[in-house]
């Protein structure tokens, strides 16, 4: 057959533009996930596709101006990472990809998961459920975990169903929840501040942008305290984090890619149903488990775990 | 002339075209079948394994999880060992990813471990599970599977139950994933596009390679029940519908048995019957070609035909039109070359066969028909001019002339039309030259240009006969009232004879004082009388009765001739100045011959 190879040649005289937002800060690991899964999917960066990367590291407010470009420009798709999705919300001329940790449904920008029913689709990671999982986990760590810290950034949409399936949680297993909300991530230092105040156990942290983009800080903080400390992706974890329970945002990222190539092909994200992971990673930070003095129980913790950093 | 309706050359080309297509033609439409009926086996044996084999996947799949869930019911339940059990349970969820949580059940039916990848895991004596289906499901026949199950209407769990050996084992319960057969149905590649997937009893799809599909939820369920029940009444064998995209769709069933689910194996009928198409456009192009060949060939086979044909029947018209120099050019090495040269020849032949009848009727003006063919075919120089011994003969009707001034235009043509008859018919009788016939007179030649033996005789016997025919034709004359009498003279000596003549009109004619002779005789006879001049006498003397009339004075001789009459029957050799007598004493005198010399 001939036309395909035609049709490709034809298609590689105008390459596909792709804006990409985010509220992370570069380098961007779910920037390269999707990029190496847009690779792997025959695009080449620079012949057939090129991004147009727009950061607003913790605000996604800042994006604003860059989305009303949007508008304007001539984009063949557009990629929201994380919080970034809050901002997108009235865009309806182009097709939106996004990866939240929150509620797409609540958030509105999707009728549900299984139809979408308009530009938007994508994954969700699921925070909601596994958030009083995460407590479980932090417990089976540290079982004389009585009093917990719970580090929520506001801002993040669907927080607020976060922190009561985390309350929910603590009730059932008898630990005692202290939630620490800041909003943005100007607050985040005083928010710190403030948990260094409060006597607690262990910390948890609410996956979010502002979170993730000082992961290393309040790891850091963490260890300072001497607090085990639960996060939501194993980047935290690796920043120093005790440990993490939660989908792989990079590979989350890299399936995205099949997405992309599906909307870039013609498909409307309509029609395409939001992805939930299969797979979740439990990490754990030996390096901070032995500057907290944790005996991890091999038996009883170790064996779970998806990723050891030793 | 009116043309045949379909030509010659119409017929040949359909007969070698048809002769040459019509093999062409079956041979590759038979062959474009062969190759459609193969690949609808070859397509069906494929589909069968294919299906099959992801039937056989997703069941290894099924019971691979069902045999890991076997290990945690291999030890009775005691009273204090929930932590252990919990222990075993979470190795289960780390060991089979597609285990979404494990719920361990004692024997009494209480549930004591729960684990879960998502909810919150408990230990300890929980929920009385004994009436759940899954329970009762796994007790009575080890191992149970549940309907599929939608979390968020979107994605697919099932339910597992596997029982212990012994029922103080208990029973496990856990619940799978089924996202993850996806991994088992995405290996299946039928050609290039075709594919696997699995539906389960309502019509809901469990695993299809492009995931999203699955996810949608049961918005396209109607559409993939309908599938399922079109290809299952193919029973077994691949059906030909339309797929769930809308496109046609060739697509096999086949059951997973410990599941009860359909896996469908099929292929895009453009891709599937691709290799008959490619065998379908060949076969059409070489038919095109082959018609486009065979056209050619009878076409230049056919134009080989009539061309040639038509140029004969062209040649044949313009000969028969009388153009005998045409000549028909064919140089096609066969019979129709060889037809040509025949008509060529015969052109020739009939141009040389026409120019000699021109001449031979030119001839007959003046000889009898056998001897102008004989002067003809034998010797053409007859005719030149040449000095030899002849009898001239000359006739002369007496009264005519007085006649025709009071008979009718019409009645003298007659006259004249019956006498030419019987002085022709004579001469020609007696192979003498008729040289003309002028008004009521007429000269014969004999002995010129045809020689004969005994001329003078063959000379008096024409003029007896002529006489006597044209006696029997005065008869009737009279009879009407026209008192006409004939006279002749003839004489024999050397005379100049040959062909004078122009632009075609020949005559032939001699020249000599023995032609006078013979028309001065003729004037001298009366009716019925046939004069000679001493020469013939001299010749004809012992074979026919002369009578001698004396020397006479003629007009243009300075010396008194010699004159002799033939002798009428019964009167001897004396003086008979015989003037014009009835008609049927003539008619006597002149019947018997004394030697019959060539009478007939």
């Amino acid at each position: 057959m001939v036309w395909p190879v035609a049709a490709q040649s034809q298609e590689a005289t105008r390459p596909y533009r792709i804006f990409w937002f985010s509220t992370q800060t570069q380098p961007d690991p779910f920037l390269d996930g999707f990029r190496d899964g847009m690779r792997a999917r025959g695009y080449v960066e620079g012949k057939n596709l090129t991004f147009e990367l727009q950061y607003a590291p913790g605000d996604p407010e800042a994006l604003r101006q860059a989305i009303s470009e949007i508008k304007r420009g001539k984009i063949d798709l557009v990629v929201s990472s994380g919080p970034a999705t809050r901002a997108m919300t009235a865009v309806r001329e182009v097709p939106v990809l996004f990866a939240l940790s929150g509620d797409p449904v609540e958030l509105g920008i999707v009728k549900s998961l299984a139809q979408p029913g308009g530009n938007f689709t994508g994954s969700t990671f699921l925070s909601l459920e596994l958030a009083g999982k995460r407590v479980e986990l932090l417990r089976d760590i540290f079982p004389r975990l009585s009093t917990l810290i719970a580090l929520s950034n506001t801002n993040h949409p669907g927080e607020q169903s976060e922190w009561r399936a985390t309350r929910e949680a603590c009730q059932k297993l008898g630990i005692a929840p202290v939630y620490v909300p800041f909003s943005g991530p100007r607050e985040l230092e005083a928010a710190l501040a403030r948990a260094a105040n409060i006597h607690a156990d262990a910390l948890l942290v609410f996956p979010d942008a502002a979170t993730m983009v000082h992961r290393a800080s309040i790891a850091e903080f963490a260890i300072n305290r001497r607090l085990p400390s639960m996060f939501g992706w194993s980047e935290y974890c690796e920043a120093g984090g005790l440990a993490s329970y939660g989908a792989n945002q990079k590979a989350t990222y890299f399936s995205l890619a099949t997405y992309a190539d599906r909307i870039l092909r013609g498909e409307s994200p309509a029609d395409l149903p939001v992805v939930q992971p299969t797979n979740f990673e439990f990490a754990i930070n030996l390096g901070t488990a032995k500057l907290l003095g944790i005996d991890l129980d091999e038996s009883a913790i170790l064996f779970r775990a998806n990723k050891v950093i030793e | 002339m009116t043309r045949p309706r379909r030509s010659l050359f119409v017929k040949y080309f359909m007969t070698l075209f048809v002769a040459a297509a019509v093999p062409l033609t079956l041979g590759a439409a038979s062959d474009a079948w062969f190759v459609y009926r193969d690949q609808c086996r070859h397509l069906n044996e494929v589909l069968q394994v294919e299906a099959r084999s992801a039937a056989d996947r997703i069941q290894t799949f099924i019971d691979g999880i069902g045999d890991q869930l076997g290990w945690v019911v291999q030890f009775p339940w005691t009273q204090s060992e929930d932590d252990r059990r919990r222990i075993d349970a979470l190795r289960l969820l780390q060991q089979v990813p597609a285990i979404a949580s494990v719920m361990l059940i004692d024997q009494a039916g209480t549930e004591r471990v729960f684990v879960s990848r998502l909810r919150l895991n408990r230990t300890g004596r929980g929920a009385d599970m004994s009436a759940d289906p899954a329970v009762v499901g796994a007790r009575a026949g080890g191992v149970w599977y549940g309907p599929v199950q939608y979390q968020h209407d979107s994605e697919p769990y099932m339910r597992i139950a596997v029982a212990g050996k012994r029922p103080a084992a208990g029973i496990v319960i856990a619940e799978i994933n089924l996202k993850l057969i996806r991994d088992v149905i995405a290996a299946i590649k039928i050609g290039d596009t075709g594919h696997a997937f699995v539906i389960d009893g309502s019509g809901r799809l469990i695993a299809h390679p492009d995931i999203s599909l699955v996810l949608r939820g049961g918005a396209a369920s109607d559409e993939f029940e309908r599938l399922k029940s079109a290809v299952r009444a193919a029973k077994g064998s691949a059906a030909i519908t339309i797929g769930n995209d809308g496109g046609p769709v060739v697509a096999l069933a086949v059951r997973a048995a410990n599941v009860g689910w359909t896996v469908i194996a099929q292929q895009p009928i453009h891709e599937a019957f691709e290799s008959t198409r490619i065998a379908l456009w060949r076969s059409l192009a070489l038919i095109a070609i082959g018609a486009i060949v065979a056209s050619a060939l009878a076409y230049w086979l056919a134009h080989r035909m009539s061309g040639p044909i038509r140029h004969l029947e062209d040649g044949v018209a313009r000969i028969g039109m009388g153009k005998f120099d045409h000549r028909i050019a064919i140089h096609s090495g066969d019979e129709l070359e060889q037809l040509a040269i025949r008509f060529n020849e015969m052109a020739k032949e009939l141009a040389i066969s026409q120019h000699k009848s021109v001449r031979i009727n030119r001839l007959k003006q003046f000889l009898p028909p056998q001897v102008a063919e004989l002067v003809e075919t034998s010797n053409q120089r007859l005719l030149d001019e040449q000095r030899r011994d002849v009898v001239a003969i000359f006739g002369d009707l007496r009264g005519f002339t007085a006649c025709s001034t009071r008979a009718e235009p019409e009645t003298l043509m007659t006259v004249l039309r019956e006498y030419y008859e019987a002085v022709g018919a004579v001469t020609t009788r007696h192979q003498a030259t008729l040289i003309r016939f002028a008004g009521d007179g007429v000269m014969v030649l004999v002995n010129a240009p045809v020689a004969c033996e005994n001329p003078a005789h063959r000379a008096v016997r024409l003029a007896i006969d002529m006489q006597a025919a044209v006696q029997s034709l005065v008869t009737s004359w009279r009879a009407r009232g026209y008192a006409i009498g004939f006279g002749m003279g003839l004489a024999m000596g050397p005379a100049t004879v040959g062909a004078v003549g122009y632009e075609g009109r020949v005559d032939y004619t001699a020249i000599g004082n023995v032609v006078n002779l013979a028309s001065r005789l003729c004037d001298t006879a009366n009716d019925g009388q046939i004069l000679l001049d001493p020469v013939a006498a001299g010749k004809v003397k012992d074979s026919f009765a002369l009578v001698s009339l004396g020397k006479r004075l003629m007009k243009g001789y300075d010396d008194a001739v010699q004159i002799f009459a033939v002798a009428r029957h019964g009167t001897a050799m004396q003086d008979h100045a015989c003037p014009l007598q009835p008609a049927d004493a003539c008619h006597e005198a002149f019947a018997c011959p004394r030697n019959p010399v060539a009478s007939t």
